[in-house]
């Protein structure tokens, strides 16, 4: 199925590029994401708790980030699987800036869902995605915002200066907020796709 | 005097029981406490390659008993399931296995089958399974698998299971020599049976007895049995099958085995234990069967008058992932086009072609509705290039009933040849346009158009072989009380078949019809039997049936004969009572007919003191006399040359929405051969129902797969099916009935002719509304829905 959208976060586009490939920002912001783990560069696993209906479940699944384009775009690959279903999802991700200090997210997504979800719930699966990325985007607006709200923290936090090439694992805050970290490894994009894991969703079940 | 049931419209004794809610299906046997439940785990993706499969998870879930997966299967169970219907055409037969090995071909092809105590554990140990997927390139849709740059499975080029051509003359060469002709491209889309109650199977082994008794919701117990001992190891003896109440089957259940069928005995004698699987309803849409999707490429070529010169068709069929059905459906197409009419010339080539779907199956018509659909819409073609009246072009083509048998010259679905044996077309033409008001409607229409309203009325005619072979039996037992206990093999989904063998047992043998008691479906009480499809149960088995009440008469008669002193020609039964013909004091009645024919030694009660040794029986001759057996009992069997060919003709009036492109039935009128009939009230019934699932497939239902194979429209909720209030709130009937010489009751079967032509009337119906205005307006695919109305009218604006 083809999914389109595009969303407004009224910040600017360097602002939200940054707050989008940062993962303590993502697993904060992703609608029913509990857990991120970095498996590499622009790699993630994760695991989302999602619904579409009555069909509700939690998937793992990767996120992959390529052909990055500073401040202008990014290709996101996205793989789940859960009880209820499984996607398997490449979205295109573009950024401009339609006056200053405001960022259009615009993406088109390709996916292919399966099992239960793809059957009985697909029907809704358009409305239902959209409904996620606006909910997503406007987490990360609150987000920058409100950079003193909690933040998800590495598990087992390290010093960031020996992060790199180890797995880093962030679980969802107790409350929804997050400040950006820029000079984390670079992360996700998100916007529309790694809704699309979650994708699901129709009511969604935050984890506390 | 009793009066002969055939031809009456006696109430079903059936309804009784369904009424109340005290119908017997497979899910509701063995509700014993320790009974196991079965889910299955099945694939989320339309082509993939499995590349693990981790239990790990499941086994250590309480309440889980066992898990099977591929690897788990031995000796037969670990072969492909079997290809039910060969064929020399059917180069590259395919079927799956029980558990996927390997690869999976369609979303919902069973993987792993787990067993636990309750259907929730099952299927939350189904959640725990892990498998990795390697997604191949899925094929979906005819156009994927004609252009075959991806293949659904390796070894098969083209994606093509089979290729087969059929002829009679030389169409191409009549058609080139032809003074006009016409090509056609025509399609139809996916749909399926949906019965009400799904799959179900519940398997109990006794390891007293050694057996292993299955009851399964299916239309052929006596092939289901025959699969499992085979599957299973175990000697025909020593299973039993029985096919309680069935909540619908519509052709899917004719297929056998599905997985289930097989996995469930499989666990209950692994485990020891009852096991019961029952199908859910997303589960029915993805993992059992659907039909109707082919696409047809015709050309033409006839007189001035519409004469048919030649007929060249070609087409594709879907057949989905497998073909344990054969090629059943597009033989039934390629033959049973060519409906009422005699083309002279006629060559089809079809190809059965491989998709990454859920394979394809009979459903109700079988093949039928296509070629109906094909062959009506080159007649409307026809009368519209030539302006004529659609009936007058039938007319021409007619097969006359003084040409019967009419030889087709193509071999039908049976093997046998296509041949028509009886039939009245043009009386049917005239009945179908009587009851419409087919020369009336010009009249209605100019007067709806003056209102502006757009009405249309179409006509399609259907030739339907019925009751084929090979064979079907029939055991009739007279008991001591006089009740008579008739069984035949085959399996009933719901036509009444307890009440019209009832009314045929009771005909010929002279018994009340309160006293016969039908079984069904039981290999314990018919092991030969074959199954219910193709309109053929009332032909088969009500043929045996009477065979074998005949037998037991001639018994009853000879019996009683000795008893009162008289000859058996002198002899009649009414109501259940043998009297010597005019002097009605000399009696006796079937019960005590039934006693003395078991010489006892031993008495039981009242009754059977008058079979004891010294009470019967000439002392000069043996107690059973040679040649002769103990008990009142009759069986026989049915095997006709070739089926016999029922046939009919629907007409609708519908109207459709300026605006909205809404399209409403105004009027449908139905006239049915079916040869005589036993029950009219139960054939009319066929018909409205065959009538309303015609509807469904010509208006609403689709099986929506996405290019990925994904089917998006897998539940009730987004599968249109017609509610009652879709369904023509009168359909006017017309019986015509020219018996068929091929069985004892000259009957034809009715079960399927309701949805023959319903893709076809529709079709033309709408085109005709459509054409005021638009003379150019053609209907080339069904179901059309309002949206694709409305989308055909901007095309034609």
């Amino acid at each position: 199925m083809k999914i389109t959208g595009s969303d407004v976060i009224p910040f600017p586009v360097t602002q939200v590029w940054d707050s989008l490939l940062d993962p303590q920002v993502l697993v904060a912001t992703i609608p029913g994401c509990e857990r991120l783990e970095t498996t590499g560069e622009h790699t993630y696993d994760m695991t989302v708790t999602a619904g579409v209906a009555a069909i509700k479940g939690t998937y793992a699944g990767s996120c992959a980030l390529s052909d990055l384009v500073e401040h202008e775009s990014l290709v996101m690959r996205l793989q789940g699987a859960g009880a209820p279903g499984t996607i398997d999802a490449t979205v295109q991700v573009y950024f401009t800036e339609p006056e200053p200090g405001h960022t259009r997210i615009d993406y088109d997504a390709d996916a292919v869902v399966g099992g239960m979800v793809g059957g009985v719930g697909q029907r809704m699966l358009t409305s239902v995605s959209k409904r996620m990325a606006a909910e997503f985007f406007g987490n990360v607006g609150a987000a920058i915002a409100s950079p003193s709200l909690a933040v998800a923290a590495p598990v087992g936090a390290m010093p960031p200066g020996e992060r790199s090439g180890m797995p880093q694992v962030y679980t969802a805050p107790a409350r929804p907020g997050l400040a950006p970290s820029p000079d984390f490894a670079k992360g996700i994009a998100v916007g529309a796709g790694l809704v699309l894991l979650g994708v699901l969703a129709g009511s969604l079940r935050r984890r506390r | 005097m009793t009066t002969k049931l055939m031809g009456q419209k006696v109430q079903r004794v059936e309804d009784q029981r369904f009424l109340r809610g005290q119908g017997r299906y497979v899910d509701d046997v063995a509700v014993e406490r320790d009974l196991l439940h079965a889910a299955v785990l099945r694939s989320p993706h339309a082509h993939a390659r499995i590349v693990d499969i981790d239990v790990a998870d499941v086994l250590d879930v309480e309440g889980v008993h066992a898990v099977w997966t591929y690897e788990d299967l031995t000796g037969p169970m670990s072969e492909p399931l079997p290809l039910l219907i060969p064929h020399p055409d059917l180069t590259h037969g395919r079927t799956q296995y029980a558990l996927a090995k390997d690869e999976v071909n369609y979303v919902g092809e069973a993987i792993a089958f787990v067993v636990a105590d309750d259907r929730y554990v099952a299927e939350d140990a189904v959640d725990r399974i892990r498998v990795r997927y390697e997604p191949l390139p899925p094929v979906v849709g005819i156009d994927a698998a004609r252009a075959a740059d991806r293949l659904v499975h390796d070894d098969v080029p083209g994606n093509i299971g089979a290729r087969m051509e059929q002829s009679v003359g030389d169409a191409p060469a009549a058609i080139k020599a032809a003074p006009h002709t016409l090509t056609l491209d025509l399609t139809v889309e996916r749909s399926a049976c949906t019965p009400l109650e799904g799959r179900g199977t519940v398997a109990r082994w006794d390891p007293d007895l050694n057996r292993l008794q299955v009851w399964t919701s299916t239309q052929s117990s006596t092939g289901v049995r025959a699969v499992v001992a085979v599957k299973l190891g175990l000697d025909l003896g020593q299973v039993d099958v029985i096919t309680p109440d069935v909540g619908g089957g519509f052709g899917v259940k004719i297929n056998h085995p599905w997985p289930e069928e097989l996995l469930v005995p499989l666990a209950a004698r692994a485990l020891g234990r009852t096991v019961k699987f029952t199908e859910d309803r997303r589960e029915h849409f993805i993992s059992s069967a659907h039909e109707r999707g082919q696409v047809h490429h015709i050309e033409v070529g006839f007189d001035d008058d519409g004469r048919l010169l030649g007929l060249d068709v070609e087409f594709w069929h879907d057949h989905g992932a497998y073909t344990p059905y054969g090629l059943i459906v597009p033989i039934i197409t390629s033959t049973q086009l060519l409906g009422p009419y005699k083309p002279q010339n006629y060559r089809v080539v079809f190809e059965s072609l491989y998709t990454n779907t859920v394979m394809v199956t009979p459903y109700r018509g079988a093949g039928r509705p296509q070629g109906c659909y094909a062959m009506e819409r080159t007649m409307d073609a026809i009368a519209s290039y030539l302006g004529k009246d659609r009936t007058e072009v039938r007319s021409v083509n007619f097969i006359q009933p003084d040409e019967f048998p009419f030889d087709q010259g193509l071999i039908f679905q049976d093997g046998r040849e296509l041949e028509y044996d009886s039939g009245d077309y043009p009386a049917s033409l005239e009945k179908i346009k009587a009851l419409v008001g087919w020369d009336e409607f010009p009249a209605f229409q100019a007067e709806m158009a003056a209102q502006g309203r757009h009405v249309g009325i179409g006509l399609a005619c259907y030739v339907e072989g019925t009751g084929v072979g090979p064979y079907e039996g029939a055991h009739v037992h007279i008991e001591t009380s006089g009740k008579v206990k008739v069984a035949t093999g085959l399996t009933t989904q719901g036509q009444g078949h307890q009440t019209v063998f009832a009314q045929l047992v009771a005909d010929e043998l002279g018994c009340s019809f309160e006293d016969v008691e039908v079984v069904t479906g039981d290999t314990r009480r018919m092991p030969y039997a074959v199954g219910t499809f193709a309109s053929r149960a009332a032909v088969m088995s009500g043929s045996a049936i009477h065979l074998a009440a005949k037998r037991a008469k001639e018994k009853v008669l000879k019996i009683a004969a000795d008893a009162l002193e008289a000859a058996p020609e002198d002899l009649e039964i009414v109501d259940g009572v043998v009297s010597v013909k005019g002097s009605p004091g000399s009696s006796i009645d079937l019960g005590t007919v039934s006693v003395l024919s078991n010489p006892l030694r031993y008495a039981f009660d009242e009754a059977s003191k008058a079979a004891t040794q010294f009470s019967v029986g000439d002392p000069g001759k043996p107690p059973v006399p040679e040649d002769e057996e103990p008990g009142l009992e009759g069986k026989d069997f049915y095997s006709p040359e070739r089926a016999t060919f029922a046939s009919g003709m629907h007409a609708v009036i519908v109207e459709t929405d300026p605006e909205t492109a809404e399209i409403r039935i105004l009027k449908y009128a139905v006239v049915h051969d079916c040869g005589h009939l036993i029950n009219p009230m139960i054939v009319e019934g066929q018909i409205h129902g065959g009538v309303a699932q015609g509807v469904g497939g010509a208006l609403y239902e689709r099986m929506a797969y996405d290019e990925s194979g994904q089917l998006l429209n897998a539940s009730f909720m987004d599968f249109l099916m017609p509610y009652v209030t879709e369904v023509p709130d009168g359909i006017d009937i017309d019986h015509l009935e020219t018996p068929s010489p091929l069985n004892p009751l000259g009957i034809k079967g009715a079960g399927e002719a309701g949805v023959i032509p319903s893709a076809a009337v529709f079709a033309a119906a709408i085109e005709d509304a459509e054409r005021v205005g638009r003379p150019e307006f053609t209907v080339t695919a069904m179901p059309i829905s309002p949206s694709e109305l409305f989308a055909l009218r901007q095309e034609h604006s």
